[in-house]
């Protein structure tokens, strides 16, 4: 649905994407990674045709946006960062009036059970103005869901949404992507939406993509170690560490290592070595390899928080 | 196209009717053409004004709150979307930018009859004991709606270029009051060269001259030709600078 290679593009002069890669087949749900400014959204906006890139490949649905911005459009499902909307219209009213912008005719059956599924139900008769910033957000995931698409892209779909508003939403997309023939494309900071609701990924930092592939298999490659934190009566020397242990960080009187293969066979049997090493360890405990550690040693963050840390 | 043009229009015109900010603005124009005509109607009464200058200088009024109008819509168009986080929607359905572009043209022309249709009766009341009020709504209506929509073209491609609400109006309006200067200036001025210069070349002051002509001076629609070009002309240009910044509008 969505295949884009060695993407570059340049605002006002300034290279933005560098080279974005970016796989999407019919049925996955892809969460787009990455911190503000590397790049997501104006990806996003040179899929669909609005921002003009220099080089590289980009096809949606089969085609160019460059040439064909407005068939793809109709078959995509757009859901903004800035969720805005007329504030004097009703919800009801904005999406009847908005699916017209797509050719497409929702009945007022069509747009009570949507706007039902999203929450909105009981407040669909007052004018959007008089919404909070979560009922908006609602709205805006039912403004994408309704012309129908065969591809959605949510831009933090969940930002401002209560722990319920999140799950509703989770519910919604997970109804949407259970067709297999749609595709979602879902840019988001909250790796636990990530975590729920996609089985792909790819972070980009810098507009350059760092990382794609399935979740399962990037987390499985991820663990060829395992992560401890370790509370130390005093700081250790770090500079004499047995084979296979590496020093991950320095946080809040934790010491953080990585301990991959090593000569003592179990960790267990570390820790004694460290003992005679001078570390004094009051409490050991373990760190699952996840998404956020993915994430971070894929940006360029984990670094930099080490940094601060230290 | 037609379909998203039209839901577009329908889009602009509700605004403009059932939004606060629209109907504050009509009601702000009703008050300002009661104010007008009642000045203009009791210097009539005192033999100060006659019949025949106080139509021209409602038509005048009327024009000149018809392209500040059409400078604020204008302005709004693209920048104000923008700024209310609504133009991103937009450009994200399939909405083709000169579709966009005409739609809320048609609005702004939709908005520019809504206060032709309130302009009429005031016109009819001071008028209406003369024999020129036919002449003055064929003229306001034929050599106002492309001035009117030509500064709304022109705001529309500053709004479109620059994104800022505030830029594109400032900008628009300062052309405006620099195109109506004819109105504050007064005839002794527009005789020099400067002035009939200005004259020459300009739109707004195209219309007046036209107002002046059919109605002070009953002149024949033969004698206006030369004027209907140069409004015609000024509404293609600004057509053209619409077309190309709405093309890519400033939307990031």
């Amino acid at each position: 649905m969505i295949d884009i290679e060695n993407l570059r593009l340049s605002i006002e002069g300034k290279e933005i994407l560098k080279g974005i890669d970016l796989h999407l087949v019919p049925g996955d749900t892809y969460g787009l990674l990455g911190p503000n400014g590397a790049g997501k959204s104006t990806t996003i906006f040179a899929l669909l045709g609005l921002s003009a890139y220099g080089s590289g490949r980009i096809s949606v649905l089969g085609g160019d946006p460059a040439q064909h911005a407005l068939s793809i459009r109709r078959s995509v499902g757009v859901m903004p960062e800035k969720a805005g909307f007329y504030d004097w219209m009703t919800a009801p009213d904005y999406l009847k009036w908005y699916g017209r912008l797509y050719d497409f005719s929702p009945t007022d059956e069509d747009v009570a059970k949507m706007l039902e599924k999203v929450g909105l139900g009981a407040v669909a008769h007052r004018p959007i103005g008089t919404y909070s910033r979560g009922m908006k957000q609602r709205l805006a995931v039912a403004r994408a869901l309704t012309p129908r698409p065969k591809l959605l892209i949510l831009d933090e779909p969940t930002n401002g949404l209560d722990p319920k508003g999140r799950r509703e939403i989770h519910d919604l997309l997970v109804e949407f992507a259970a067709d297999g023939n749609a595709g979602v494309l879902l840019c988001t900071h909250l790796l636990d939406d990530v975590d729920r609701l996609c089985n792909r990924i790819g972070i980009i930092d810098n507009g350059r993509t760092q990382l794609e592939g399935s979740i399962t298999d990037l987390l499985a490659e991820q663990v060829s170690g395992q992560r401890y934190r370790l509370r130390l009566e005093t700081a250790p020397d770090t500079t004499n560490l047995p084979a296979g242990v590496v020093m991950a960080g320095h946080e809040g009187g934790w010491w953080r290592v990585q301990v991959q293969a090593t000569p003592f066979g179990e960790p267990s049997a570390l820790w004694p070595e460290l003992w005679r090493r001078g570390w004094k360890i009051l409490e050991i405990r373990s760190e699952a390899s996840n998404l956020e550690e993915l994430y971070m040693s894929h940006t360029g963050q984990d670094e930099a928080h080490n940094r601060e840390a230290a | 196209m037609m379909n998203t043009i039209w839901t577009i229009v329908h889009k602009e015109s509700a605004q403009m009717l059932r939004s606060q900010r629209g109907l504050l603005w009509l009601l702000a124009f009703s008050g300002l053409l009661s104010a007008f005509s009642l000045l203009l109607v009791s210097n009539t009464e005192l033999s100060l004004l006659d019949n025949a200058q106080v139509v021209y200088m409602m038509a005048g009024t009327v024009l000149a709150a018809g392209a500040l109008l059409s400078a604020i819509l204008g302005s709004d168009a693209y920048a104000g979307e923008k700024e209310r986080g609504t133009l991103v929607p937009l450009l994200c359905a399939p909405v083709a930018p000169s579709a966009l572009l005409a739609g809320k043209a048609m609005g702004l022309l939709a908005a520019w009859g809504v206060m032709f249709a309130v302009a009429t009766p005031y016109l009819w009341a001071v008028g209406a004991s003369g024999q020129n009020l036919g002449a003055a709504l064929f003229y306001l209506a034929l050599f106002g709606t492309p001035v009117v929509l030509g500064f709304g073209y022109l705001a529309m491609a500053l709004s479109a270029r620059t994104g800022s609400v505030l830029a594109s109006l400032l900008s628009t309006v300062t052309l405006l009051m620099l195109a109506a200067s004819p109105l504050i200036i007064g005839p002794g001025l527009r005789g020099t060269a400067i002035g009939r210069a200005l004259d020459a070349v300009n739109p707004f002051a195209g219309a007046l001259n036209t107002f002046d002509s059919v109605i002070i001076d009953s002149d024949p629609f033969s004698a206006q030709t030369a004027r209907l070009l140069l409004v015609i002309v000024w509404l293609g240009l600004c057509l053209i600078a619409a077309r190309r910044s709405a093309a890519r509008p400033d939307f990031q």
